[in-house]
Parts: C-alpha cells; sequence; structure tokens
C-alpha cells in the first residue's frame, strides 16, 4: 500500500529570471509504516521536497499524493520537525508541546495532553527543561523540543528534516535509539520521510535510502537497506553487509560529485 | 559595612550637614528634612528586604535616590541658604513639599481626572488598535493596500482632531478621551501591523503545519510573535498621550494636573505651579514604570 506518492515533482522558486528551479521532476513513492531516508549534498532541495509534502509549497509541476488523494494543505496527520526547529518563542518547552498536542489529538483531555508532553520530553532527555522558553535553550535541546512535539502528536506521518543536525553525538545515538524503538515497537507503523547528511544514520534508521542530486534537485538512485529489525547499532556495523551497503552509497554519493566536477560547473 | 558607604546614604548626611547653614530665607526646612529622613528610612528597610535578591534593581534604586539627595541640596544652597535664585520664582525645596502635603486633596482629584482621561482613551486605543492592525496586518501580508492606507492616516498628528473633535463631541473630557484614543489608536494599529508583517515565516509555517485555525493563528501565534512592535507602538501612544493631555489642560480645562499648573502660574503663585510640575513628572514616570514592568513581564520569552 503506498502512503506517499509522488511523480514528477517540480518546483520553481521566484518568477521570471529569477526563477530558480530547486526541483526538476522528482518521483519516488513511501510504502505504509516504511521508513525512507532523503540522502543528498546540500542545497540540492531535501528540504523543499518535504515542504510539498507538509503541504506549505505548492508544487509548480507534477503530483503529490498522500493516501490517494493530493495534497492541498497541511494537516495533523503528518508530524513535522522543520531543519530550523521553530518552536514558539513565547512558549514553554512544556507548552510548545502541548500546543501540539492538542491540535492533533483532540480527543485528549487538557490533563492527558500534559501527561503526553510530559513523557515526551522525558524521553529526549529534557526532565529539567520543561518550564523554560526556547531562549533559554541551546540548539540541541531545542530541536529535542520539536522532536518531542512531532512524536507526541502520534501523527500517521512523520517528515523530519534533519531532526539530529544539531545534536552532540551522545544525544544524536540516544535520539536514533527512541525513535527506532518508538518506531519498530509499533503494530500499526508509523510512515517516515526522514532527510539527514548522515550516511550511517541513514542506514540504521531506514528501510530505503533515496538519493538527491544537485541543482536541480532529481532523484539519483535508491538503495533498499535490508537489514532485520529490530537493529541494534553496535551489532551492525560491525557485519561486512553494512560496510557493502556503506560504500555503496557512498560511492553513489561521489558518482555524483565527481560528475559535477567533470561537468562545466567547476568554479575554481 | 559596605552598605553605609553607598553614594546614597553619603549624600543623604551632607544634606543634613547643609541643613545648619543658616537660612538666608524662610525655608519651612523641616518639610524637606522629613522628606529625606522618610525616604531614607524606605531606602534602609529596602536595602535589607533586599540584601539578597535583586541586585540590579536595588543599585537602581539607590541611584535614584542619590539624584534626588543631590537635587535636593543644590536647590537648598541656591534658594534658602544662599538666596541666588529669585524668591518668588524659585521656592526652597522645603516650601513645595509642605505645599504638596497641604493641596494634597487637591492634587490627587486632578491626578485622577488626568489619569481617567489617559487610562479610558489609551485601553479604548488598544482595544481597537491591536485587533484591527492584526487583521489589517494579516491580510496585507496576503498582499493588500492596508498597510499604505494605515501609514498615511497615522503621519496626521493627533493634535489636529481636537478641534475637529470639540466640534462633534460635548465634554472637554470626551474631546480628550478622543485625542487619547486616536494618539493611542494609530501608533498601536501601526506596530501591530509592521509587527504582523515582520512575524518570522518559519514560525508562521510551524503553526500551518500544525493546521491551527484561522482564529489561534491570529490570537495564539502572530499576536504573541507581534506583542514587541506592539508595545513599541503602545509607548509612543502613552508618551504622546501625555504631552496632548497635559497641553488640552493647559488650555481649554477645569481640572487635570495640566490645569493645575497653569492656573497657578497665572495666579503667580510659583510655589504650587513648581509642585504641581514635580507632581507630574512624578505621576508619568510611575506609570512609565509599571507600564514597563508588565511589558517585561510579557516579554519574559525574549532573551
Ligand atoms: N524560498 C526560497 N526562495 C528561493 N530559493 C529557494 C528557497 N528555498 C530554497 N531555495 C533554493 O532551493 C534550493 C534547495 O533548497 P533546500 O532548502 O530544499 O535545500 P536542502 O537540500 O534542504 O539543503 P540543506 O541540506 O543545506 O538543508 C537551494 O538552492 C536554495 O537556494
Ligand atoms: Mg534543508
Amino acid at each position: 500500500m503506498k502512503k506517499i506518492e509522488v511523480r514528477d515533482l517540480t518546483v520553481d522558486y521566484g518568477e521570471r529570471e529569477e526563477r530558480f528551479t530547486a526541483l526538476d521532476g522528482v518521483s519516488f513513492s513511501v510504502k505504509s509504516g516504511e521508513f525512507v531516508s532523503v540522502v543528498g549534498s546540500s542545497g540540492c532541495g531535501k528540504s523543499t521536497l518535504l515542504s510539498v509534502l507538509e503541504g506549505i509549497t505548492r508544487p509548480s509541476g507534477g503530483t503529490a499524493v498522500i493516501d490517494g488523494a493530493p495534497i492541498v494543505g497541511p494537516g495533523t496527520d503528518r508530524g513535522v520537525v522543520f531543519q530550523h526547529y521553530s518552536l514558539f518563542p513565547w512558549m514553554t518547552a512544556r507548552h510548545n508541546v502541548t500546543f501540539g498536542v492538542k491540535q492533533a489529538r483532540k480527543d485528549l483531555s487538557p490533563k492527558r495532553r500534559l501527561e503526553v508532553a510530559d513523557e515526551f520530553l522525558n524521553q529526549v532527555g529534557l526532565e529539567g527543561f520543561k518550564d523554560k522558553y526556547p531562549s533559554q535553550l541551546s540548539g540541541g535541546m531545542q530541536q529535542r523540543v520539536a522532536i518531542a512535539r512531532a512524536l507526541a502528536m502520534d501523527a500517521e506521518i512523520l517528515l523530519m528534516d534533519e531532526p539530529f543536525g544539531a545534536l552532540d553525538a551522545k544525544n544524536r545515538i540516544k535520539l536514533q535509539e527512541l525513535l527506532l524503538r518508538l518506531w519498530e515497537g509499533r503494530e500499526r507503523k508509523k510512515t517516515v520521510v526522514f532527510v539527514t547528511h548522515d550516511i550511517d544514520e541513514a542506514i540504521l534508521l531506514s528501510d530505503r535510502v533515496v538519493m538527491l542530486t544537485n541543482s536541480p534537485g532529481r532523484v539519483h538512485g535508491e538503495i533498499l537497506v535490508p537489514f532485520p529489525r529490530p537493529r541494534g547499532r553496535a551489532k551492525l556495523v560491525r557485519t561486512p553487509e553494512y560496510s557493502k551497503l556503506r560504500s555503496e552509497l557512498l560511492s553513489l554519493l561521489f558518482n555524483d560529485l565527481s560528475r559535477k566536477i567533470g561537468g562545466e560547473e567547476v568554479v575554481l | 559595612m559596605k552598605l553605609f558607604l553607598r553614594g546614597s546614604h553619603l549624600l543623604f548626611v551632607l544634606f543634613l550637614l547643609v541643613q545648619l547653614l543658616p537660612d538666608a530665607r524662610p525655608s519651612q526646612a523641616i518639610y524637606s528634612v522629613g522628606f529625606a529622613v522618610a525616604a531614607e528610612t524606605a531606602s534602609l528597610l529596602f536595602a535589607v528586604l533586599t540584601l539578597r535578591t535583586q541586585r540590579r534593581e536595588a543599585h537602581l534604586f539607590f541611584d535614584l535616590l542619590a539624584f534626588v539627595y543631590a537635587s535636593l541640596i543644590v536647590w537648598e544652597l541656591l534658594t534658602a541658604k544662599f538666596s541666588i535664585l529669585r524668591a518668588a520664582l524659585f521656592p526652597p525645596p522645603g516650601m513645595i513639599i509642605a505645599q504638596i502635603a497641604s493641596d494634597a486633596g487637591k492634587i490627587t482629584l486632578n491626578i485622577r481626572s488626568s489619569l481617567g482621561i489617559i487610562l479610558e482613551g489609551h485601553a479604548l486605543g488598544l482595544a481597537a488598535g491591536i485587533p484591527l492592525g492584526l487583521f489589517l496586518g494579516w491580510s496585507a501580508r496576503l498582499g493588500s493596500v492596508a498597510a499604505y492606507v494605515s501609514k498615511f492616516l497615522g503621519s496626521i498628528p493627533p493634535v489636529v482632531y481636537i478641534p475637529y473633535g470639540i466640534a462633534l463631541l460635548p465634554t472637554f473630557r470626551s474631546v480628550s478621551v478622543l485625542v487619547i484614543f486616536l494618539a493611542t489608536f494609530w501608533p498601536v494599529l501601526a506596530g501591530t501591523m509592521s509587527g504582523v508583517l515582520n512575524v518570522e515565516r518559519r514560525i508562521i509555517d510551524s503553526a500551518r503545519v500544525l493546521n491551527v485555525s484561522r482564529f489561534s493563528m491570529l490570537f495564539h501565534i502572530i499576536l504573541p510573535a507581534s506583542l514587541p512592535q506592539i508595545f513599541i507602538g503602545c509607548n509612543q501612544g502613552l508618551s504622546v498621550s501625555f504631552v496632548l493631555l497635559t497641553s488640552a489642560e493647559m488650555i481649554g480645562a477645569r481640572s487635570g494636573m495640566g490645569y493645575y499648573v497653569k492656573n497657578y502660574s497665572d495666579l503667580g503663585d510659583y510655589t504650587r505651579t513648581v509642585a504641581g510640575v514635580l507632581v507630574i513628572g512624578t505621576v508619568v514616570s510611575t506609570v512609565m514604570f509599571f507600564s514597563n514592568k508588565l511589558q517585561n513581564y510579557l516579554l519574559r520569552w525574549k532573551s
């Protein structure tokens, strides 16, 4: 069952002479309950792709479909973590999360919303910081609040744009494991589109990796990640299959780069 | 020990020493001494109470007090002690304080009248300016000419509405409220609109992906995000309001602090004139102080 389907997606920014094509004919799909990572170098249109799925950006061409219906706008069926993890600065960490929960799960009582918010804030390791305002938190902490908000909303689809980008190594690993646990541990799995720069992260978490190329963004290739679940980082990285897949992904990435160096875009 | 070496305490002692000099003209020094002693007692109490906390605020308070003592000393020397300034125009501090004390009832009545008009006009201005600004700002964001219209109307100084207001409205009070209303309304409307126009896109996007209702978008997202600029408009309105009202009271009123000052200076009673000026200064800065406190509280989330 296809949950998300993107076909021939084109996104242009700006008008006339300023026109810039960020995505050019991108097609891929995500099955229900599948975890797909999107990898590609900076500026290749990953965030743009997600913003189409979020319903924030209108495609200039092609279609983006969820559950068979074209995306017409944002909705709480999708939990979003932006690359810039924008929290509302006038709300405390806890209030930011409860606000999201309130929007997405109208059936919950206010008391229950608070419990859910606290539970997820604990899980991302922010026990002592619930009553702090975003300006009082570090970038990594703000990102964790944004992650807690998206997870607490319990949406069917998670759209995450480099959610662990601003984290230190320890918290990064902790949160990767939290995400794995939450995702693998459920009967009805969430569908996840996960943008990252980190090849190891992509392999550890996903069922499939979609690689984008630069200017304009196109799909460069897709690679299945066949490792059984539940996955454990420590065991996985020591297997030869892991190394093989990793070098395959890297060569795909560099293939793109070398092609560009061979082409006319080289400015040295 | 350090507690007693503060500038304000030293100036207090200096002020008492100045009182030992012989008077060159009657000074009612008992009042200024009484005032200084009361202030010093209060400051010592304050110092003991805030020994551990609120260091920054305490410093500010003591600096202010030091300034008051220094002014008292200079004023006392120039008037009562050496009679350098003309007696009729420059009463010594003791007489001014005595005058304020004996006129307390009358002064309170006038303050209440002025503040009543300010608060009413200001509250109406906020109540109209903020929602309208949110609405117009939001539609301007979506591309309308609202921004330019409000710029034009806001550039008209509110005083020019006075004659028109007098023709329209029956009493001085209602005209004053109208003028204060306009003086608040325009800057608040403009501030709110520019606040709305400048809300970061990513904040709005975060709200959009949470699928907030239109009401929630305006009042739970846009309003708090625009608050800093709304307050700029608010403060502008408030300070213009005081200027406008005291001027208006000097021209056409039978009450209010502006009337008090104008009336007694016409009668040549400069003790009361100076007393009125000082009272106006105190009232305005007190209102500004609390308004700032409230704003800082509402913006406590800003770094
Ligand atoms: N609002 C916009 N207006 C004009 N151009 C834009 C806009 N947003 C993005 N772009 C351009 O589109 C291209 C893709 O941007 P996008 O943010 O999607 O890249 P990305 O893959 O997410 O990069 P990164 O990994 O650095 O986050 C970039 O070249 C960028 O300059
Ligand atoms: Mg990006």
